[in-house]
């Protein structure tokens, strides 16, 4: 019996690997939440991934091989990315993976990548720790990429909003108690001190919260005249909704979840005038965001016409032309060489975000610089620039 | 002083909330000294089944349907779940029947309605009310009306017609009221249906300010459990006492103390409560004969 359980899985295995040679893909990983609170940035995502990959294999793949997108529901939760990043390089035996929205997530997960040496590019998460985990001289190479704007670069802008260009003396801090709303109040905090101004009120919440009374009170006793945040759609929503209810209105400046499409639709009316740092606004002022978003419209009909999480779709369309460029480039699929490709691209790509030139270097694995990222103000349920000069450059 | 009371009376709706579900598990204990663990899950259902509906109709055409729906969920809990184990005389197995109903509740409604979060149309204008510079949300008058016009409706109905008093005999003496010729596995399942309508109508209650979703029951259901032995499994009062005692300790600590911390108190009144007086605040206790 145990012999013939043994042929089988023999058998079975031997067909699996056959099969795998004879589809002559390259299978990359696309890891993110496509469900619960931050869906709606995990799926924008997916879909500008796969919008690049259709693009990619209708002009023939690359080295001449189609991407196969393995897709995988990590439902921002570190655990489940942790799964997912073993099943994706053992099972799957992709040879790199782009993704990752949550912050956590993503510090639980490339472990497992940088093990493998494999090229993990995060297209999302913005902590500011995420591409420095790997570092020399523990680690010689470092394999996690990224193409969002992080955390350093999100909380200085939002600083600079509230005390240089409003002037404002007194400011609040909200966050939510995940990895990502504290580590960006860190990050906050630092940014303020380096203009010698302390928090009047320090304020947690968590997911799943229904009451911002006591925060938003504190907020509004400490003589707040700004709310800086960071935390995700639905809660964010939370605390527009609160302070109409407590008649209280003073601008929310906070990282770019101000945009997401669950805040938007939450917050309603209560959310116009939020401030978010943006590399990407769905406005078609380049030719290349035109046919982005006229592509994401036509190929995916989001409700409105509005795409979810449009930073999001943008920089996970962005990641997959950079790393197939790196693959063409290495011209093999083997994680070291598309890692030394990726940190030396000789070609211009072309990207929605900006023109990639010479992203990365050895030690410089960050792709977004502070001048490509401009601030978004949600007007009825949009996102707009929030200055008129920004949208004019190209 | 303003804003003090400003935070007692967010706490006060919040804490009606808690009561109202907790109102729930007590019902059922009374009858038959079991709890829905679901409780949570029956008012997430409550509330998407009145999402859906009250696309085609008004809000409050949709109230009646949903009672309908949460008084069969509460049926079919009863009949799938905690019957058989009650027929086995098994002590504990109704904890797990009720705990997997909950799980399959929340994953059909993942299939269902999707893992986001819901926006619920408020049947009420957003604007807050002034009182002398506090400020209300006229959706939160209404959860605490209708929370203690449902209580009121269910104390009344046991206490002046005939089938409420089969339902109190049952809770005071099961054996005894089955002797006396009355259907006590009839007024189990009645009761079990009255614990989840209740829990429905607190779903669309709360669903127009919180948001609705899949997952919206986990933390209500188990912070109305808190109540329910803070305040005692045995009684009505305690619920509501529990409940404001416990919307009223979240706002206030988040304010005076730390945000941070603001779920602490609640809890350690519960280790308090266990500690000193175990069968809750207005709980009478039960003295089990061997």
């Amino acid at each position: 019996m145990s012999i013939k359980i043994k042929s089988i899985i023999t058998a079975l295995a031997f067909a699996s690997s056959v099969s795998a040679f004879a589809a002559d893909t390259i299978k990359i990983g696309v890891s993110g939440p496509f469900t619960g609170g931050s869906s709606p940035m995990g799926v924008s995502m997916r879909d500008g991934v796969k919008l690049a990959a259709s693009e990619i294999n209708a002009k023939g793949g690359v080295l001449g091989r189609q991407i196969q997108l393995v897709e995988r529901d990590d439902q921002a939760d570190n655990q489940r990315g942790v799964q997912v990043a073993q099943e994706l390089i053992n099972r799957e035996g992709v040879v790199a993976t782009v993704g990752y929205i949550n912050t956590g997530v993503s510090l639980a997960s490339q472990r497992f990548y940088q093990e493998a040496k494999l090229p993990v590019i995060n297209n999302v998460a913005t902590g500011s720790l995420i591409t420095k985990q790997f570092l020399p001289p523990e680690y010689p190479d470092n394999y996690v990429f990224r193409t969002s704007a992080n955390d350093t670069i999100q909380s200085s802008m939002i600083v600079e909003e509230a005390i240089d260009v409003r002037k404002f003396k007194k400011v609040a801090i909200l966050a939510d108690s995940t990895n990502y709303g504290q580590l960006g109040r860190a990050d906050l905090e630092k940014a303020l001190a380096a203009k010698h101004i302390t928090p009047v009120a320090v304020e947690k919440f968590n997911i799943k919260d229904v009451d911002m009374t006591a925060q938003l009170l504190k907020s509004k006793e400490a003589g707040a005249q700004a709310i800086l945040t960071y935390g995700i759609g639905p809660e964010l929503a939370q605390i527009a909704n609160g302070m109409e209810k407590l008649g209280w209105k003073v601008p929310m400046i906070g990282s770019w979840t101000l945009s997401m499409g669950n805040f938007l639709d939450n917050a309603g009316k209560n959310g116009n005038g939020a401030l978010m740092p943006e590399t990407f606004i769905q406005v078609p002022n380049t030719p290349k965001r035109q046919q982005f978003i006229t592509a994401y419209l036509e190929t995916y009909k989001p409700a409105n016409g509005r795409i979810p999480s449009p930073v999001s779709a943008a920089h996970g369309y962005d990641s997959l032309y950079i790393l197939a460029a790196a693959i063409q480039q290495a011209g093999t699929t083997d994680g070291v060489k598309v890692r030394e490709a990726l940190e030396n691209l000789k070609t211009k790509i072309s990207g929605v975000v900006t023109t990639y030139d010479h992203p990365y270097t050895h030690d410089n694995h960050e792709a977004i610089t502070r001048n490509m990222v401009v601030m978004g103000e949600v007007k009825d349920g949009i996102v707009v620039y929030a200055n008129k000069a920004d949208e004019k450059r190209k | 002083m303003q804003i003090f009371v400003q935070l007692v009376v967010s706490g006060i709706a919040l804490g009606m909330i808690y009561a109202l579900i907790a109102f729930g598990y007590q019902l059922t204990f009374a009858t038959s000294s079991t709890l829905n663990f679901g409780q949570g899950e029956a008012l997430m259902l409550g509330s998407l089944v009145g999402l859906t509906l009250v696309g085609y109709m008004s809000y409050w055409l949709m109230l009646p349907l949903v009672l309908v729906f949460g008084a069969l969920q509460g049926m079919f809990v009863e009949r799938v779940g905690v019957r058989p184990t009650l027929k086995t005389k098994s002590e504990f197995g109704w904890i797990m029947t009720t705990i997997s109903l909950a799980i399959i509740f929340k994953n059909v409604a993942e299939n269902v309605w999707g893992h986001d979060d819901l926006t619920f149309p408020s049947p009420l204008p957003m604007e807050p009310l002034q009182f002398f510079g506090i400020r209300v949300l006229p959706m939160e008058i209404m959860i605490v009306v209708g929370a203690v016009a449902i209580m009121l409706a269910v104390e009344i109905f046991n206490r002046k017609s005939i089938y409420g008093k089969a339902v109190v005999a049952t809770s005071n003496d099961r054996d005894a009221a089955g002797l006396m010729g009355i259907n006590t596995g009839m007024v189990i399942t009645f009761s079990y249906a009255l614990s989840s309508l209740t829990a429905a109508f607190a779903g669309v209650l709360v669903a127009p300010l919180t948001l609705t979703g899949s997952t919206m029951g986990v933390v209500l259901g188990l912070k109305a459990f808190s109540v329910a032995i803070i305040g005692g499994l045995n009684s009505g009062l305690g619920v509501i006492v529990g409940g404001l005692i416990l919307g009223i300790a979240e706002t206030t600590t988040g304010y005076y103390l730390s945000t941070g911390y603001k779920d602490v108190p609640g809890l350690v009144l519960l280790l308090v409560v266990l500690a000193i007086k175990p069968s809750g605040l207005f709980g009478k206790l039960a003295i089990k004969k061997v």
